[in-house]
């Protein structure tokens, strides 16, 4: 046991710094900040295309796919300094779906799209929930039905975030309809070219200003190889997809920069009296909550990419990391703006915003995390099954 | 970034966990609750047979060797088993200190005896209100030939059976590191009741002679010295809670799993899972952070934010899992006939001991401000 960073993983984090601080033009910041968290715009796709040739993407993939053949520790790094630096990386698409597209995809998809992945040159939407099938993913019904050589798909999906940049949709679509078979091996996953006929998408507007999306699928046909792995075998994929996606959820690198960035803003800003704001009692102790609270989100973070490298991320943790810091944004949000006062709630256009008003803007974001991903109640089922032994939680 | 045990430290933790949980059953624990000390002798003298009481006490002294984070982990299992020993005070607050600023004679005097199991030595780190050992109250005059010791100490465990205790003292700006006789003329020792029923003890001093013998630290080197040892108590402390939470939880968890209401057991309820889940994060929590502060020790590296970070989480993770685990129990947690009972105890002697969660978010909040403790 050591938990420190070794000298060569120190060394990244600070060359990744110094590439980001390079990277983050004051054009690409405006260019994202409209954008709130989604990228998309011409720099974005430009910086994308940097990170992948410069390598940063694949940094902790296999050589013989294009990766650097670091661990899932170097990849983690290189999340959190990308993060850090206010970059919307779409790492539900590197991070989360890619690894398990890159073990379960056809060869001929895996080449093709890895490569795009890596290099930073496509991203994916996921198309899992339906109006009717939210946590009870199982009750899922838009089907795919074998035609001939093709996959014809019929459905709709909803909150499809990233839909309107993405390459393809990672589906979740029935294909067994005998009544005898549980729904859990009846599901498969698809990957579905967004320009194919019948495929359309329409927006949802949300009360972080982040669009999201309703996709139909009307009679879309794809070819047999874009089944992803077995029929029947999209569930365990999606707890391992979803697993993954705890993880990178809870990413700290944006939050230990606004940590830092409140504090610092706290000893430079005056109070009336000459005192600073930080010199009140109240504010040091909300910021010592926060910086407790992040201490330990970011050792859950590193024990889990730890583990990922050696190859055993349990559920119950990858679960309890989501519980513990999707709550605990929420606390941590509100203990720094309360620092800022009423100035956290001007939003970044307005006049006296302070810090770009970004805790104007994660308040309003925040209301999704605690569910997303997977909602908190049944992330608790999880850990008290998996790490505690208890029965399967009636529903 | 490594967060396995390597052979030696598994090694260690089995061995622990095999005697501890072998010899320290319900019974011997309802059997010393009847002595007038919670000290089970037996399990010291296994201890000291075993090797484990010189887990971190270098070879020359008769120990095995091993670092601070070995140590921890067998303290860790102590917790577990909510074991009547004073394996932090002994073997921490004395002996670790002793053996990295005592003189060669003063190692040989002392640690040779710990690691039998012959002789304890212990430490009043504590004063009533000044819970910090580097800003004692208590003075030490310099006499030429050592020190004249005058105050009090609180809290100081094994106080009647120490050869020696373990003080820090201020002498003007300085702060001595001294070892006390608490034979000698001059020292007054109180009984105090604690809740987990550890003999403890006020210890007064008035002006009791140290000999040059009995000097550890004096000098520039004393407050950081202080610190030192206080940091490392501190760790431990949150790795026995650690242990204790931890058990705390599991005995809870399958208690729920055996207890049937309306029909069913009431660890099929969700609202009592959720409470559970909620136990298993925060000791989570609790691991992390206090691994990351013994393994930083270990390395002799700075860890003043990390280890209030861990002493923070042991405060708060020992109050919410220790009162979850009374309440999921219902009636039988508080029954002394059931084994809970302790862990609660435990719990809370932990939680306050050396800085509350208040206290030290006062402390570490003041380091923010200072500058001292931005995230990495």
């Amino acid at each position: 046991m050591k938990i420190e960073f070794t000298p060569e993983q120190d060394a990244l984090r600070q060359e990744l710094r110094a590439y980001f601080s390079e990277l983050m033009t004051p054009e690409l910041t405006a260019e994202v900040s409209r954008a709130v968290g989604e990228g998309g715009g011409p720099l974005f796709w430009e910086a994308m295309d940097k990170l992948g040739k410069d390598g940063w993407i694949g940094v902790g993939w296999p050589e013989d796919m294009g990766g650097r053949g670091l661990s899932e520790m170097e990849q983690f790094i290189f999340v959190e300094e990308v993060m850090r630096a206010g970059f919307p990386f779409p790492f539900l698409t590197t991070e989360s779906v890619g690894p398990i597209l890159a073990k379960y995809a056809t060869a001929r998809m895996k080449e093709e799209l890895v490569s795009k992945i890596l290099g930073g040159k496509m991203m994916l939407g996921i198309g899992y929930s339906e109006p009717g099938a939210g946590t009870d993913l199982m009750s899922l019904k838009t089907t795919a039905k074998k035609d001939g050589d093709e996959w014809v798909i019929n459905g709709q999906k909803m909150w499809t975030s990233l839909a309107h940049h993405a390459d393809y949709i990672w589906l979740a679509a029935r294909t067994n309809f005998d009544p005898e078979v549980k729904s859990h091996s009846a599901i498969s996953i698809f990957l579905v070219p967004t320009d194919s006929e019948g495929y359309s998408c329409s927006p949802v507007h949300t009360l972080g200003d982040v669009r999201t999306n309703a996709t139909y699928y009307d009679n879309v046909r794809v070819p047999l190889d874009h089944l992803v792995g077995d029929e029947g075998m999209g569930m365990l994929m999606i707890f391992e997809q979803l697993n993954r996606e705890r993880l990178s959820l809870v990413n700290v690198g944006a939050f230990l920069k606004l940590f830092n960035d409140v504090t610092q803003w706290a000893s430079d800003t005056e109070i009336p009296g000459g005192k600073t704001v930080i010199d009140q009692p109240w504010v040091q102790i909300n910021l010592a909550k926060s910086r407790a609270g992040l201490e330990a989100l970011k050792l859950i973070c590193y024990r889990q990419a730890s583990e990922m490298t050696r190859g055993n991320l349990a559920m119950e943790d990858a679960s309890a990391a989501k519980v513990y810091g999707t709550e605990f944004f929420v606390e941590l949000y509100r203990n720094l703006a309360e620092v800022l006062g009423v100035s956290s709630t001007l939003h970044r256009d307005s006049k006296g915003a302070v810090l770009n008003g970004r805790l104007e803007e994660l308040y309003r974001t925040a209301s999704i995390i605690t569910f997303g991903g997977g909602t908190n109640e049944v992330q608790r089922d999880l850990i008290a099954r998996g790490g505690l032994g208890m029965p399967r939680a009636k529903r | 970034m490594d967060f396995s045990f390597n052979d030696t430290q598994t090694d260690v933790q089995n061995l622990a966990n095999q005697i501890l949980t072998d010899l320290s059953t319900t019974e011997r624990l309802n059997a010393i609750d009847q002595q007038e000390d919670r000290f089970d002798d037996k399990l010291w003298a296994q201890l000291a047979e075993s090797g484990l009481l010189g887990t971190a006490i270098s070879e020359d002294n008769g120990g095995m060797g091993f670092g601070l984070t070995e140590l921890c982990l067998f303290i860790e299992e102590v917790g577990r088993t909510v074991a009547a020993t004073p394996v932090i005070p002994v073997l921490v607050s004395a002996a670790l200190p002793v053996q990295k600023f005592g003189s060669p004679d003063q190692q040989k005097r002392l640690l040779p005896d710990v690691v039998t199991g012959k002789k304890l030595i212990t430490a009043g780190l504590s004063e009533a209100l000044a819970e910090c050992p580097s800003s004692p109250v208590t003075v030490a005059e310099p006499t030429g030939k050592g020190f004249k010791l005058t105050g009090s100490k609180i809290a100081v465990p094994f106080a009647h059976k120490a050869e020696r205790i373990l003080v820090t003292a201020k002498v003007d700006d300085e702060v001595a590191v001294l070892l006390l006789d608490p034979q000698a003329e001059g020292v007054e020792l109180n009984r105090e009741i604690s809740t987990t029923r550890e003999p403890w003890f006020e210890v007064v001093m008035n002006e009791v002679l140290v000999t040059e013998e009995d000097v550890l630290v004096t000098g520039p080197e004393g407050r950081s010295a202080a610190l030192w040892i206080a940091e490392r108590t501190v760790a431990a402390s949150c790795a026995m809670q650690l242990g204790v939470v931890d058990q705390s939880m599991k005995i809870t968890a399958g208690y729920t799993c055996e207890r049937v209401q309306f029909g069913v057991p009431v660890g099929s309820f969700q609202a009592v899972q959720h409470r559970a889940a909620d136990c298993f994060i925060d000791v989570t929590c609790l691991k992390l952070t206090t691994y990351q502060a013994v393994s930083l020790l270990d390395s002799e590296k700075e860890a003043t934010n990390e280890v209030l970070m861990a002493k923070i989480w042991a405060g708060d993770t020992g109050h919410r899992v220790s009162y979850a685990s009374q309440h999921l129990h219902g009636g039988t947690g508080i029954d002394k006939d059931y084994h809970l009972w302790r862990y609660c105890l435990w719990a809370r002697q932990l939680e306050m001991n050396l800085g509350s969660s208040a206290s030290l978010l006062a402390v570490l909040g003041g380091r923010i401000a200072e500058g001292k403790a931005f995230a990495e």
